[in-house]
């Protein structure tokens, strides 16, 4: 017992930053809303009525509901002590509560019914003895789970359900859940037992929670669950009642997210349809994990599922009819699957194309404030664009309303706080900028112009490397053949005007390849395209012979002889004022070089 | 990688910015900051997430994925951003004569350059006959007597084109440009057209060699221009005393 809690003991000292990250929790009713439906920690919902379950057990289940929680003692003593402790402790942001937090799985600690009035009430975070005591307490009601799946008499269901309940509340509790310990007590194939098919409601979802909270952990918690797999999505049936299965999507769901193979393996056991159906229902926080779920089922980076959930009947109709009237929350899960349709399967990319998907979309990205929902909204639109030409050429035509609207959309994103939205609207802005020269002229004349010129000289670096995509792609008519590009000479002024030319500068002297590619790029259409010859004195005047000389030492042979044909073609013997040859060039470069040669580098 | 801009193969070669569609996959890292963003937000609540702590994140990110290489040849050096990059290259590759302007590419060049054109100990150990030119490749030793010995050195040990030129002209700042430029305007014309027609050839020479120079990072696909029309020549004062002294005067203004 001493070596089981020296093992399992969670020293505070010692706790990775995930374990702390897993102590800290707000009651709410639902992990998926992001409005704070915060109850503070000591008060009960109370309940208008009890659960009401369509197996046996319906009545001690109202009963049930009543009794108020235990609570243990010493958690109430810990108090704001812990919670200071907990924000000195979060100060400190390492890479695996990081990637804990990141990770596309999510802890069940409120029940998939709403109106259960079972809410784990305690917010608190424990102090190392108490964790130990909450490992001993898995351990026992684990091995009572055994005796009561043993017992045959009377009252047989009743314990089960019992005990599984202290199991799960265990599992739930704010704290890090002691996932390790009911795994070391062999829990999984108890819990895989209580899954069976025909088992009453109230087991199956305590079962089925227990395994959603011990899938939400770490990898190899996460696949100990594969036993449990075929009955999980054998529950997700139609037969099965409605908080059963949305337990168990949740908990396949927390599956899916953890790898590609656990993916494969859920999709060989044909998950997908069946989670596939939860989601045509109209409304309901079932229909909401459902999608959640999907979402992480598909993500690939096989576009197989993909393509074969966009085939499944009634699934477009589902994910439209989402899109265009559900809340928020739904419109949100939703949107996240189109995400994955339109970035993994051609297929499916096009039959959105061809769907009313992106007037629907354009009208949430319009009107919606909320980050949660604009992101993957954004982003579904950037890849329909970006993912089939049918869209720019069909769909966005120059002239009609639903272009006129999406770049309005885009330009409300440019303006948001949120550095993702400015990212990708930017990204999506420069692909309808790579259209035909009507879609250039649109955007040139919008309120876009503006707001990029700003972006280019304030905001991040990725932010600034999509905005410069925009700006030449707006310079450079559309390619006819062969021959280089023409430059369309009154948006280049304009622009050059506006000032992007330092922002161009700027991304030539960065490390970035791509960036300093780009950077390069511009500076030619500057060059080759500004009226009056006026070209090279921009460039200079930007210091812009002075980025293109560092190249002479870059390692990068392309970008080294872009900069030198450049600087020979514009700058060479026009004018003693620029100062710089090529001669200079070859002298630093060889005795550079040479230098560098001749023996080891550090 | 994402870009497809194309490259275009006209005679130059130079990749023309040419406009098309840019798809990224699923999990493209182009895509990662708005993946993190949907855990953060939709967890905000339930892990009681302060403000603090979600920078902090976001900023983890932007640290992983920010780190960059110095591409100069030979450097290597690690960077954590792209911030850290302008300074790392203002501290270590640019190194700039205080006295005249001229700018190298490593400090020993500089301080090489420095004895040998603006230190008069050095010239008077070079006129009793000490060997004070040292060999510009790093790490050879060798020191000769005259600066053209030095020359021959790096021509016969170290493959340097013979027309290679340590002492070039002046490089002056982009503000003494313009205050020159705006002072001396026709003086200039004037003393670059004769620059020109005399070292023709000299660059001749220089561009020829310098292409045909090898080393394994020096890349054969550079071209230094064409032949004609370059501007200046690079000729050591030593050496310039034997040719007309019309460009000393005003390329001592530095």
């Amino acid at each position: 017992m001493e070596h089981t809690r020296s093992q399992l003991s969670r020293n505070l000292s010692k706790e990775t930053e995930m374990d702390l990250l897993k102590r800290k929790s707000a009651i709410k009713i639902s992990p998926f809303s992001n409005t704070s439906q915060f109850l503070p920690a000591r008060i009960k919902k109370s309940l208008p009525t009890p659960i009401v379950y369509t197996s046996t057990g319906a009545a001690t289940m109202a009963d049930e509901a009543l009794t108020p929680q235990k609570r243990d003692p010493i958690k109430s003593s810990v108090g704001n002590v812990a919670a200071q402790r907990r924000r000195q402790q979060a100060v400190t942001v390492r890479k695996e509560r990081r990637d804990a937090l990141v990770r596309t799985k999510r802890l069940c600690r409120v029940g998939v019914n709403v109106d259960d009035a079972d809410v784990p009430v305690d917010g608190e975070m424990m102090i190392d003895e108490e964790q130990s005591i909450l490992e001993a307490q898995t351990l026992k009601a684990v091995e009572e789970l055994k005796l009561a799946l043993a017992y045959q008499g009377k009252g047989a269901t009743q314990k089960r359900v019992s005990a599984l309940r202290e199991l799960r509340r265990l599992l739930s509790k704010s704290e890090f859940p002691p996932v390790e310990a009911a795994l070391e007590a062999e829990a999984m194939p108890i819990l895989v037992q209580c899954l069976s098919f025909g088992s009453p409601d109230e087991q199956l979802l305590e079962a089925s929670w227990c395994l959603t909270n011990i899938a939400a952990g770490k990898p190899e918690e996460t696949k100990a669950l594969l036993p449990a797999l075929p009955l999980l999505i054998g529950h997700l049936g139609e037969k099965s009642s409605l908080p059963v299965a949305e337990q168990c999507a949740w908990a396949l769901g927390n599956v899916a997210g953890e790898e590609e193979e656990l993916r494969n393996v859920l999709l060989s056991q044909g998950a997908l349809l069946p989670l596939a159906r939860m989601i045509l229902p109209n409304k309901g926080s079932t229909v909401r994990t459902a999608a959640w779920a999907l979402s992480n089922l598909i993500k690939g980076p096989d576009p197989k599922a993909a393509t074969d959930l966009i085939r499944i009947d009634g699934v477009l109709d589902a994910i439209l009819r989402h899109l265009k009237r559900a809340d928020e929350e739904l419109a949100t899960e939703v949107a996240w699957i189109v995400v994955y349709l339109t970035a993994l399967s051609n297929y499916a990319t096009s039959v959105l194309a061809r769907s009313d998907i992106l007037q629907i979309l354009v009208e949430r990205l319009a009107s919606s404030s909320s980050y949660q929902l604009l992101i993957p909204v954004l982003r579904s639109l950037g890849n329909l664009v970006a993912g089939d030409s049918y869209v720019i050429n069909n769909v966005l035509v120059a002239g009609s309303e639903i272009t006129v609207n999406i770049i309005q959309a885009l330009v409300k994103c440019l303006g948001s706080e949120h550095r993702v939205l400015k990212k990708e609207a930017s990204w999506a802005l420069s692909n309808i900028a790579a259209g035909s020269f009507e879609h250039k002229l649109l955007i040139q004349s919008s309120e876009a112009v503006p707001l990029l010129l700003r972006l280019f000289s304030t905001a991040p670096f990725d932010v600034r490397k999509e905005v410069a995509y925009v700006i030449g792609n707006l310079c450079v008519a559309p390619s006819e053949g062969s021959g280089k590009p023409n430059v369309i000479v009154e948006h280049l002024v304009a622009l050059v005007g506006g000032g992007c030319l330092a922002g161009f500068v700027d991304l030539v002297r960065s490390a970035d390849i791509e960036a300093a590619r780009l950077g390069l790029q511009f500076m030619e259409l500057v060059l080759r395209g500004m009226p009056n010859g006026e070209g090279p004195k921009l460039v200079e005047g930007e210091d812009g012979i002075d980025a293109m000389e560092r190249f002479q030492f870059h390692e990068n042979d392309e970008l080294r002889s872009m900069a030198n044909e450049l600087v020979d073609k514009y700058f060479v013997g026009l004018k003693f004022e620029t100062g710089w040859t090529s001669i200079n060039a070859a002298i630093y470069l060889s005795a550079y070089c040479i230098s560098m040669t001749c023996f080891d580098r550090e | 990688m994402a870009m497809e801009v194309d490259k275009i193969q006209t005679g130059m070669g130079f990749p023309h910015w040419n406009p098309v569609l840019r798809r990224f996959v699923a999990d493209a890292p182009f895509f990662a900051s708005g993946n993190i963003e949907r855990e953060l937000l939709a967890k905000q609540v339930a892990l009681d997430l302060t403000e603090d702590e979600k920078h902090h994140i976001r900023n983890m990110e932007d640290e992983e994925s920010s780190e960059v290489f110095c591409s100069i040849v030979g450097c290597g050096a690690r960077l954590k951003s792209l911030d850290n990059f302008e300074d790392h290259y203002h501290a270590r590759h640019t190194a700039s004569c205080s006295v005249c302007s001229r700018v190298y590419p490593t400090s020993r060049l500089l301080s090489l350059h420095i004895s040998e054109a603006h230190d008069s100990f050095f010239q008077a150990k070079v006129a009793r006959g000490f060997a004070m030119y040292e060999c510009l490749v790093e790490g050879c030793g060798v020191k000769l007597k005259t600066y053209k010995s030095r020359q021959q050195h790096l021509v016969d040990k170290h493959k340097f084109p013979s027309s290679f030129e340590f002492f070039k002209k002046a490089q002056p700042s982009k503000k003494q440009r313009q205050k020159v430029q705006y002072k001396q305007a026709s003086h200039k014309t004037e003393e670059v057209s004769t620059a020109m027609q005399v070292e023709e050839e000299t660059l001749d020479n220089i561009i020829t060699a310098v292409s045909k120079l090898s080393t394994s990072d020096s890349p054969s696909s550079i071209s230094f221009g064409r032949r004609h029309t370059h501007g200046f020549s690079f000729i050591p004062r030593a050496v310039q005393r034997e040719r007309r002294s019309e460009f000393s005067a005003s390329q001592t203004k530095g």
